[in-house]
């Protein structure tokens, strides 16, 4: 059967046949961007430092744990240094100007993080400087704040005294090349948040929001974590230590099962656009009943009318595929963009292009079959005859 | 004599519509030669179509003996009926059945695809078959872009392409006008007379009867009385 003739059926109804490629396109970039989605949630998790626990609240993750809790949980054995992060929730000019804030400890920060490299000032001029803040490359680019530049953050958890912004000053741009950090957050000194609570210039809670731990090389996570629970099980705040895969599974949790709902709504699509493909091909099968008796008189068998009708809805399905994919390619860079802070390691990588193509040549090799079953199981009598 | 390129003996054929059993064909005997011309008349359900299709090898017989350009057809499987179809038989329909999507060079060059010419030769024979039929300088339009007699022109090119022996035509003139109507008949004609091409028509025309050398008329399913016009004629 020509090629010609399948493309020719194809485009013969230009607007059914548009609207259903358009269907394609747009279910496999959804597909490949759930599928990206959910693969980045996964390689977060992954690419987890073993090395590295963090100790919250046995109670939640937004309940504070005392200062004091810092040089018990570095006596631990197994641990080679603690590192304090806290939760700042400031808003820059208005709400829609919101981006993760974090104080930190300077001195521990650094080393706990090799995968973070600082592509702009240094990480000395950040530690030399109370006020001084890193910020990612992405927010970087986002708000095109530069070295030296001051960044008014609005306290919402720790609101100034005097009702004034807190300001930042921009000593660092890091470069994280795993999604354990992403590239749009500020991280700033957890001393100049203490101080300045303490002096009464901010009003909030005085307690560390989570402990990173960094344990020795060569150390068991297991026992030290065991420990570091047995050591608060009596209060004052009990705590309760992850690694860091854990953690970042945890938090990806606090959304729901994420995953699983996006590889459901992935399936619902897929399952829709099934149904869109067969419709188109059961309509264009009922129409050409007459030119399936013609080819047959003509001498062609059932096998290539088969064929056809398969080869036509995998064209379809295959092309329109190819499109979704690139579409979500073309749109990767913003994705990236809008999801760093949300998914540090979203991209529309190999696998989701593979598993877009593959299902989008599914759908079309199964939305084939049962129009180019019946097509070729017509006798050349009753075809020509225009039944079914 | 000619040899029998058309041979049937014993057929019969039933139809089941609405619960109800319908013997169209019934004990039928027929014997046609290579390079004649027949039309085959009779009333509405006497079984003119159904004949042609089992000559055809579109459809099979309950029972009896088709047995055309040498091969018994009784008892094939559909894709050796298939490759014997395009070895040996070219189909001229009422409704001329061009496939629309396709030009008229396209759809004469259809039946070649299930040949081993090359690309090349299959054009060349398809332009051919067209100038043949006077449509060279149809051969890229579209069938809606054709007249109903060109278009039957065009299915008949089709038919010729692969230089099948046997014509089988239903009906062709059933659909156009007297003018397109002649036309297409003395274009069989001439496929008959200069190409020797066995053809059987199916029509309820007599005019068009007449451009056959023998009639056959069926009725109720057996073989009537056969004519030969113009015999005795000058």
């Amino acid at each position: 059967m020509p090629l010609r003739l399948v493309l020719r059926n194809l485009l013969s109804h230009p607007v059914r046949a548009g609207l259903t490629f358009a269907s394609v396109v747009a279910a496999v970039f959804l597909l490949c961007f759930l599928r990206s989605a959910v693969a980045g949630l996964t390689r977060t998790v992954e690419a987890a430092d073993s090395k590295r626990l963090w100790v919250q609240s046995a109670v939640s993750l937004f309940v504070d744990l005392p200062q004091a809790y810092e040089g018990k949980i570095a006596a631990v054995p197994g641990v080679e240094w603690v590192c304090k992060w806290q939760w700042f929730g400031g808003i820059f000019r208005d709400e829609s100007g919101f981006f993760a804030q974090f104080g930190v400890d300077s001195d521990t920060f650094q080393r706990s993080y090799p995968e973070m490299e600082i592509v702009e000032g240094s990480y000395e001029a950040f530690e030399r400087n109370r006020t001084a803040c890193l910020i990612g490359s992405d927010l970087a680019a986002q708000y095109g704040w530069g070295l030296g530049d001051r960044v008014p953050l609005l306290g919402t958890i720790y609101p100034k005294a005097d009702g004034s912004a807190w300001e930042f000053t921009v000593a660092g741009v890091y470069e994280s090349s795993k999604p354990t950090i992403d590239n749009k957050t500020l991280f700033f000194h957890w001393d100049y948040l203490r101080e300045t609570l303490e002096s009464g210039d901010a009003l909030g809670p005085t307690g560390v929001g989570v402990y990173l731990v960094k344990i020795a090389s060569g150390a068991d996570p297991t026992p030290v974590m065991a420990a570091i629970d047995l050591m608060f099980e009596n209060g004052p705040q009990r705590v309760q230590t992850t690694t860091e895969a854990e953690f970042s599974r945890q938090f990806i949790s606090m959304l729901g099962n994420v995953p699983a709902l996006l590889s459901g709504i992935g399936g619902a699509v897929l399952f829709a656009i099934f149904f869109a493909v067969l419709n188109t091909m059961l309509m264009a099968s009922r129409e050409r009943i007459r030119d399936v008796g013609v080819l047959k008189a003509l001498g062609f068998t059932d096998g290539a009318i088969f064929r056809a009708y398969t080869l036509e809805s995998l064209l379809l399905c295959g092309l329109g595929g190819l499109a979704g994919i690139g579409l979500a390619k073309l749109a990767e860079p913003g994705l990236v963009r809008a999801l760093a802070g949300q998914l540090p390691g979203f991209a529309i990588d190999g696998g989701s292009i593979g598993v877009g193509l593959g299902l989008s040549l599914a759908v079309g090799l199964a939305a084939g079959v049962i129009p180019a079953w019946r097509s070729s199981r017509l006798l050349p009598v009753e075809a020509l005859k225009g039944d079914a | 004599m000619s040899e029998a390129l058309i041979a049937l003996q014993g057929v019969t054929k039933s139809y089941t519509r609405g619960g109800q059993t319908l013997r169209v064909l019934d004990g039928l005997d027929l014997e046609l030669e290579s390079g004649g011309f027949a039309a085959l008349m009779g009333p509405s359900g006497s079984g003119k179509t159904t004949l042609l299709n089992l000559i055809g090898a579109l459809d099979q017989a309950d029972a009896g003996s088709v047995r055309v350009a040498g091969q018994d057809l009784t008892g094939l499987h559909p894709s050796q009926l298939a490759q014997w179809r395009a070895d040996h038989v070219g189909f001229v329909f009422q409704g001329f059945n061009l496939l629309p999507v396709l030009t008229a060079l396209e759809n004469v060059e259809l039946p070649l695809l299930l040949t081993p010419l090359s690309k090349a030769e299959r054009r060349d024979q398809a332009s051919h078959a067209l100038e043949l039929v006077g449509l060279a300088d149809r051969m890229h339009h579209r069938p809606k872009q054709l007249s109903g007699g060109q278009e039957q022109r065009v299915a008949i090119a089709r038919a010729i392409a692969t230089d099948p022996r046997l014509l089988l035509a239903d009906e062709p003139t059933g659909d156009l006008d007297r003018e397109s109507a002649d036309q297409v008949l003395e274009l069989l004609q001439r496929l008959n007379a200069e190409l020797d091409k066995t053809i059987l028509m199916v029509t309820h025309d007599p005019l068009a009867a007449g451009h056959a050398r023998v009639i056959v008329h069926l009725d109720k399913g057996r073989l009537g009385r056969i004519e030969t016009p113009g015999a005795g004629e000058g």
